[in-house]
């Protein structure tokens, strides 16, 4: 394209003739979850704020907004759990249900007034860079499309949920309710009712619905690593403290941080502390679990960290309750009336609950991404998918990822890498604005070096120890983690090399 | 033998079956004699708990597979094992042989077994237990369920084993695969390995269980009309496929289980007087010194549905 050609371009688009008939915005987020309202609420403070938040839902909250189901609450302490720049002193627990959280998310948006850059109800189909005008037009279902001169992919990786491929599902005749689109109008008392798949959101429901089944069968393929979660009330002389010493709330953060931070150690790479974190959570299962069947049923044969570590003070205990079985015998096939396990039973059920996790998007994208020159990013990230510090992909200009590849912790907060990531964006974003340009991308060499490094770290972690994860591809590539410290990441966010980029 | 396991596995997966896929009332249960009765439920519930401790020492190889193909077979085999017990159970049931809800009692050379499954199976390393195994499902496929199916007309019942059987060949197929796989490798090493082994005081103890308990099948399958040569036929096949490669000839476990074999099918070898002590001696073992009974042996079921 000639220099004549980008010119006369780029005045048509100042003048307003884009695709979509509309102004375009200067920004554009997919998602109204914590990362895109965080990076809104980001951009505004740096003075961007021709902001367009696109949401498929028709309420805020991403994750906190669709998991709901009873016992659902974060794992990671809320005080830490929360946005450095928008601390809620009144977190009534240790560690706050969703209800709560989406309470807090609630709050971000009516204090930093953003639901007037919301469009509710705005699934985006296509995301598409159109090199001539400089930019991104996303195609929105059953709507016109929208434009902006930069693109914040914030849909969250764990978004999209969907009943898992067993067998004969289809032929179940009784309830079925997957953990994040919970059904509230059912009435679980007096029921039957079965849970498949042992992880995060089940240690959560199972203790409560324990409580209200007459009887629960818990059906488990692989036990996870728990750790107690320390969960307490918080009482009101320190919601009075942190309200009237914000630097208070601050200090306690800045220990939680700290704390996990040290978890690393363990968590991530097979150290001496590795070996004392697997006695800790074994001490714990021989604590609360007396039959020897059941320990072994419930011990993890990987190492620590090699998939999620689970927090729950609670799930031991209502696994042994009179009505409640743990099943470890694979799962043949689901019948009309239940479930069928290898050992040749029919467990009959009125209800099964799939706390099965996501649909989370490894070697994809949610949906198409063309680039330039037609580029699709599904087909370049078949093999794995990879970006510059988790953020940029060469030959995807003006376009910016939350939790892209390899940005993924697995000791400490997810907001604390959200906030690094939404800073960057938001420098990468002036930077586009400030200096007027029309494309901002980083460079194939620069993200391929990036990349060897991480995976060469990588390969030295626990993730990559052997265990089957959904941190892992079908083929074992990591693109979902980050090999090191939440301060590293930091760190490497804080900086934001213009070398590392084309700029026209 | 040299066995695909990705496929073996996605055969394993695809050949599930349920209790309920019989119909445990159909006629032909009459065809049991008064005079088949009482061995039969003698013969049944060796069996069962036979599968039963098969099922136990599959679910220890799943701890200790090399891949996750071969652990995920050993834990199907695990539940397989435990199926094949179930419609054992729910045969005996179907016979009158049970006595209400209750598990038929094992006798103390099973006890034995159990309990130091129960203890030490875990810690032992996949070969032993990959050689054993392979020796009982052989046992059982070409001696014991022909023998049953020989004598017992009941329709159910073959319906019953015709499954099983599948299932066992799949175990085999895998059984003798990880045999000549564990042949791999310098002799001297794998022959080390294996005296070392033998010297872990556990399995010591799983020996002292082991010998036992084969003497005492066999007496048991004797006194219910089997011929002592096909059981021992069908122990000399275990020799004979084990060892039809070289990398399965060089796997010092099946040396010592085919060898040991062939001392239990010679009835005049001096090796049956201890050994056959050893079972008479059980008999005494004080019963308070019994742990008490694994959970996982109340898993048992003859039920279709729970």
């Amino acid at each position: 394209m000639s220099q004549n050609t980008v010119v006369k371009k780029l005045a048509a688009r100042r003048s307003g003739a884009v695709k979509s008939n509309a102004a375009p915005a200067d920004v554009l987020i997919v998602g109204a979850g914590f990362a895109g309202l965080g990076t809104a609420i980001r951009l505004l403070a740096a003075g961007v704020d021709n902001i367009v938040i696109l949401e498929r839902g028709d309420e805020v909250g991403g994750t906190w907004r669709d998991n709901s189901y009873p016992g659902a609450a974060c794992d990671i302490p809320s005080n830490l759990y929360s946005f450095s720049f928008a601390q809620n002193p009144q977190w009534s627990r240790g560690y706050s249900g969703s209800g709560e959280i989406l309470g807090y998310i609630h709050h971000l948006v009516d204090h930093y007034g953003l639901r007037r850059l919301i469009r509710f109800g705005h699934t985006v189909t296509d995301l598409a860079f159109d090199a001539g005008q400089g930019l991104w037009s996303a195609s929105i279902a059953g709507g016109k499309p929208v434009s902006a001169r930069s693109a914040v992919m914030a849909q969250g990786p764990l978004s999209n949920a969907s009943f898992p491929d067993i067998a004969g599902i289809e032929r179940f005749k009784g309830h079925k309710i997957h953990s994040a689109r919970w059904d509230h109008g059912y009435d679980f008392s007096g029921k039957r009712v079965a849970v498949i798949g042992t992880g995060a959101s089940a240690v959560q429901i199972i203790p409560e619905l324990v409580k209200q089944a007459s009887q629960l069968k818990v059906f488990q393929r692989t036990p996870a690593w728990v750790l107690p979660r320390m969960d307490y009330t918080a009482p009101d002389w320190s919601k009075a403290v942190f309200s009237r010493v914000p630097t208070t709330q601050s200090l306690v953060r800045g220990a939680m941080f700290w704390a996990h931070e040290s978890m690393a150690l363990g968590m991530i790479w097979n150290t001496p502390m590795t070996a004392l974190l697997q006695r800790i959570s074994s001490g714990f299962l021989r604590r609360q679990v007396k039959d020897a069947w059941m320990r072994r049923q419930l011990t993890p044969d990987f190492r620590i960290g090699c998939k999620r570590v689970l927090m729950s003070s609670d799930y031991y205990r209502a696994l042994q309750r009179d009505n409640c079985e743990l099943i470890t015998w694979p799962i043949a096939t689901l019948s009309e009336n239940g479930i069928r396990t290898s050992e040749g039973l029919e467990h009959r059920v009125d209800c099964i609950v799939f706390a099965t996790g996501f649909d989370v998007s490894r070697s994809g994208t949610p949906f198409p991404v063309t680039g330039l020159d037609g580029r699709k990013l599904n087909q370049e990230w078949a093999r794995g998918a990879q970006a510059y510090k988790s953020v940029n992909i060469a030959g995807y200009p003006n376009l910016f990822m939350t939790f892209g590849p390899n940005s993924g912790p697995g000791h400490n907060s997810a907001l604390v890498y959200m906030e690094s990531q939404i800073d960057y964006i938001v420098r990468g974003i002036r930077t586009i604005l400030q200096q007027d340009l029309k494309m901002l991308d980083v460079r194939a060499d620069a993200q391929l070096g990036y990349n060897k490094g991480i995976q060469k770290r990588l390969s030295r972690t626990n993730w990559n120890s052997g265990c089957k994860s959904w941190y892992l591809t079908e083929d074992g590539f990591n693109a979902t983690m980050y090999p090191g410290f939440a301060t590293q990441f930091r760190r490497q966010m804080k900086t934001f090399s213009s070398r590392d980029y084309l700029a026209l | 033998m040299n066995i695909d396991l990705d496929k073996m596995l996605a055969k394993v997966r695809s050949s599930q079956w349920a209790l309920v896929d019989i119909d445990w009332e159909a006629p032909g249960a009459e065809l049991i004699t008064p005079e088949q009765w009482p061995k039969l439920k003698a013969f049944m519930s060796d069996l069962m708990w036979i599968e039963h401790v098969g099922a136990r020492g599959f679910a220890a190889m799943a701890k200790k597979a090399p891949n996750e193909t071969l652990k995920q077979l050993y834990i199907y085999f695990h539940a397989e094992e435990q199926r094949h017990a179930n419609t054992e159970m729910a045969l005996m049931r179907r016979w009158g042989m049970l006595d209400g809800e209750e598990i038929p009692e094992p006798n103390i050379n099973l006890r034995l077994v159990i309990q130091w499954l129960d203890q030490y199976s875990d810690d032992m390393p996949l070969e032993v237990l990959g050689s054993v195994i392979p020796m009982l499902e052989i046992a059982l496929d070409g001696a014991l369920c022909k023998f049953l199916l020989d004598t017992v007309n009941d329709p159910v019942c073959h319906q019953a084993f015709a499954r099983i059987n599948d299932d066992e060949s799949r175990h085999l197929g895998v059984g003798f695969h990880v045999l000549e796989m564990q042949g791999h490798g310098k002799l001297y090493q794998m022959a080390l390995k294996a005296v070392a082994t033998t010297l872990n005081p556990k399995l010591m103890l799983g020996i002292l269980a082991y010998l036992p308990l084969l003497n005492r099948m066999r007496d048991n399958i004797v006194t219910m009309g089997l011929k002592e040569e096909s059981l021992y036929s069908a122990m000399q096949k275990y020799e004979r496929i084990g060892g039809r490669t070289a990398a399965g000839r060089r796997n010092p476990w099946f040396q010592i289980i085919s060898r040991h074999g062939r001392l239990v099918v010679n009835r005049k070898h001096f090796y049956h007087r201890p050994v056959d002590a050893l079972v008479r001696l059980t008999d005494h073992y004080p019963r308070r010194l019994l742990r008490p009974v694994p959970t996982w042996v109340k898993q048992l079921t003859y039920k279709t549905t729970a």
